[in-house]
């Protein structure tokens, strides 16, 4: 039985200050990952708010996905919880080989075919940004968040972002926006309020 | 004349010989010129050709090594576009930089190295590293991977900064040279300049056992050309650096000697611009075997000169013969009118000289008779003029005295005739009353004691006036009137007629008797007829009074002489104004 207050829990929504885009803002999922003056972050822009502290971890944690379709990562950002496995499943007609060279998980799945089965995977054991490569096709670029919690979502857009069902307490709210800036504010979660919290 | 002939000869010979030397120098210098000009030309012509070939034996290697070079950074940068090196830069992760780079690289590495033949189509690496952002080799956790390097040479790769273009290089080590290229490898995702990947390689050598030359690279101030022995080397590398360190041109040739032997050196930069130390190609080329061709077409040439020389010396000889030919002829021809000139001057100073010779002897006989005629014509007046002799002694004495006055007459006209041969007769003119003269004479030819009995018409007007000397005018008339009576016939007659004829006065006197054949020159000093006759002068009368006359600016001559009648007829100058009057 999972108490009322737990399920009910907290809840943290704003709006993240994300920079300037020239394209025009599309509601598709689509986006990608870019790089300006050596940062990493998604076209169009949008930011993963996440709240940091100590949680228990889970024994068991749902799989992700990473796709590779039309020689790009689907998703191009994908934020995951510590010891997430994550597959690489190729959606395309070609040879992939999906790498990372980043200090937080280094791996390397070598070539596969569409129908290579299991389908590749991963478990992102360390916190930290792993770049994801492909040996193939120099300019496929993925990234993925390992996050040392459980409570992470991602803005629309206009950065707009809402967490529910958090444990009251105090913690501290991050905002990734690149590979360069994380923005952040400590917070005061109580059971049953809605906090708003807006990260400039 | 034979001496003047001998001259003559002499001095076409001379002609002929400075004509045939002015020819020969000419040609000679032309020869000369020619030899000179055409061994200049061929000299620069070989020089070109050699120099043209070693620029094409250059340049095909050049464009070797320009194929290596493209294949090789197009290798190169294929190499530093690979996403694993690119990861392991831009990631984070530098410790796998050469671990990844030693799968990317291996086709590179792998294998032996290729042999000189192969070398243009091998793009077999020796080595290679990375720069790190600062332009300093990052070190290779395991050499062998990579191509083992010793420090010194390791350092060598180190540029002061990142290049952003393809640069090459030449480092040393241990005796070997090595190429190297660096290629830039800028990140994927920033564009920065982010490492360098530098691959070393085996030099282009080229060594044509053909031709001999052979090719090194210099670098550092030191020569790597291994072909060379050590001593030439470095006598060749000072050489070198002192014209790599002072000349501006990145590429030029100059002579050197080595081992004695002269080569032609090219040098050219390698690595304008490049951030590594500059290098130099340098290219020998031995110009033994050219020069020997040089020689052999000097020589030909020369020979060609010698046979053009031969052949303007026979010409030139023909030439001067030709040429003096005409002037020999010349010579010859001059000489002979010369010759005849000197004949006819000869001769007219002979006759001159005899002319004066006689002239003057007439003078002199003439002065030299006078005196001793005037004695004898003295005396004898005066022995006739005294008393007491026999007739017959007087008849005697008077004969003689006729005839000395007759050769005192033939001396003085020999002495008038030798003035006026002289020149000396002058002239004093008067108008003289010829008219009166002419009856003076008359009337003292009647009264001539030889005279025949001749009728004498006279047809003149009185008072005409001519111009003259009256006593030289009166000799004319005195020897023709003379004549006159002297060459008639008995019962013939004389006939004197005189007119004025405006700026003349012509007087004519004929008589009959026997005619003077025709060509006989009557008027010849010394004249004697050739028909016999009983009366005859000394021979000078018409001849004194045609010279005379002409003295005058008159003349006189024969108008006829047949059919028993021969006249005379004398032209004077009319005394002026004188006859107008008349």
């Amino acid at each position: 039985m999972i108490p009322a207050s737990l399920l009910a829990g907290a809840a943290v929504e704003g709006r993240v200050e994300l920079p300037k885009s020239h394209a025009a803002p599309v509601q598709a999922k689509r986006y990608e990952i870019v790089t300006k003056a050596g940062v990493l972050s998604t076209q169009p822009p949008l930011a993963v708010v996440y709240l940091d502290g100590n949680f228990s971890r889970p024994a068991s944690l749902p799989m992700k996905e990473v796709g590779q379709k039309d020689l790009t990562f689907i998703p191009a950002l994908l934020p995951i919880e510590v010891g997430t496995r994550v597959v690489f499943p190729n959606l395309d007609d070609t040879y992939h080989n999906i790498f990372s060279y980043s200090p937080t998980k280094r791996f390397d799945l070598g070539r596969y075919r569409p129908e290579e089965r299991p389908i590749p995977s991963v478990i992102f054991d360390k916190p930290g940004l792993v770049t994801l490569r492909c040996d193939i096709h120099e300019h496929m670029r993925g990234l993925i968040l390992v996050l040392n919690t459980p409570y992470f979502v991602m803005t629309d857009t206009a950065g707009r972002f809402r967490l529910d069902k958090l444990p009251p307490g105090h913690y501290t709210l991050k905002a990734w926006i690149d590979s360069r800036t994380t923005r952040e504010k400590p917070v005061e979660l109580r059971d049953g309020r809605t906090l708003h919290v807006d990260l400039p | 004349m034979r001496a003047t002939g001998e001259t003559r000869n002499k001095e076409v010979r001379s002609f002929r010989t400075r004509l045939f030397t002015a020819i020969m120098v000419i040609v000679a210098t032309l020869t000369a010129l020619g030899f000179y000009l055409a061994q200049r030309r061929i000299t620069a012509d070989a020089e070109r050709n050699l120099q043209e070939r070693f620029k094409t034996e250059l340049s095909s290697m050049h464009k070797l090594e320009e194929l290596r070079h493209a294949a090789l950074a197009d290798r190169c940068n294929a190499l530093a576009a690979k996403p694993r090196i690119h990861a392991a830069i831009e990631d984070d992760a530098i410790d796998l930089l050469y671990p990844s780079a030693k799968d990317e690289l291996r086709d590179l590495m792998e294998g032996d190295e290729p042999s000189p033949e192969q070398a243009a189509r091998s793009l077999h690496a020796r080595f290679y590293r990375f720069l790190d952002s600062t332009g300093a080799v990052i070190k290779p956790q395991n050499a062998s991977d990579v191509g083992e390097l010793d420090a010194k040479t390791e350092a060598q790769l180190s540029l002061n900064k990142l290049p952003d273009t393809q640069q090459i290089g030449y480092v040393r080590s241990r005796g070997n040279i090595h190429e190297v290229i660096a290629v830039p490898i800028f990140s994927t995702d920033t564009g920065d300049l982010v490492s360098a990947l530098v691959v070393g390689f085996k030099p282009f050598e080229l060594e044509d056992k053909h031709t001999g030359m052979r090719s090194g690279i210099w670098v550092g101030g030191n020569l790597h050309l291994p072909a060379l022995p050590p001593a030439a080397r470095s006598s060749l590398n000072e050489k070198i650096t002192s014209v790599a360190n002072g000349s501006e041109a990145d590429q030029n040739y100059f002579r050197v000697e080595v081992d004695g032997a002269p080569q032609l050196l090219f040098y050219k930069r390698l690595n304008p611009a490049s951030l590594f130390p500059p290098a130099y190609e340098i290219c020998v080329h031995p110009v033994a075997s050219w020069t020997a061709q040089l020689n052999r077409l000097r020589w030909q040439i020369g020979g060609a000169g010698a046979l053009l020389l031969l052949g303007g010396f026979v010409a030139s000889h023909f030439v001067a013969l030709r040429m003096s030919a005409p002037l020999k002829k010349l010579a010859l021809d001059s000489e002979e009118s010369r010759a005849k000139s000197e004949r006819a001057e000869a001769a007219l100073a002979t006759t001159a000289e005899e002319l004066k010779r006689s002239t003057r002897y007439s003078a002199d006989a003439s002065h030299q008779l006078k005196s001793p005629l005037t004695v004898l014509r003295i005396g004898l007046e005066s022995l006739l003029g005294r008393e007491g002799f026999k007739r017959e002694i007087y008849e005697e004495l008077s004969t003689l005295l006729h005839q000395t006055r007759r050769l005192t007459g033939v001396i003085e006209d020999l002495l008038l005739l030798s003035r006026m041969d002289a020149g000396h007769l002058q002239i004093a003119s008067t108008p003289v009353n010829l008219s009166q003269l002419v009856d003076e004479w008359l009337d003292d030819l009647g009264a001539l004691p030889d005279s025949p009995d001749v009728k004498i018409e006279k047809e003149f007007p009185p008072g005409l006036f001519v111009a003259g000397e009256k006593r030289y005018m009166s000799l004319i008339v005195q020897n023709l009137l003379e004549n006159a009576r002297k060459y008639n016939r008995l019962g013939g007659r004389i006939r004197v007629s005189a007119l004025g004829n405006g700026s003349d006065v012509v007087l004519k006197i004929g008589n009959t008797g026997p005619t003077i054949p025709p060509g006989e020159n009557i008027f010849e000093r010394f004249h004697h007829s050739s028909t016999p006759s009983a009366a005859s002068g000394h021979g000078m009368g018409l001849n004194l009074a045609r010279e005379l006359a002409r003295l005058h600016g008159g003349d006189l001559r024969l108008v006829h002489s047949e059919n028993d009648w021969t006249e005379f007829e004398v032209r004077f100058s009319t005394a002026n104004g004188v006859n107008a009057v008349a």
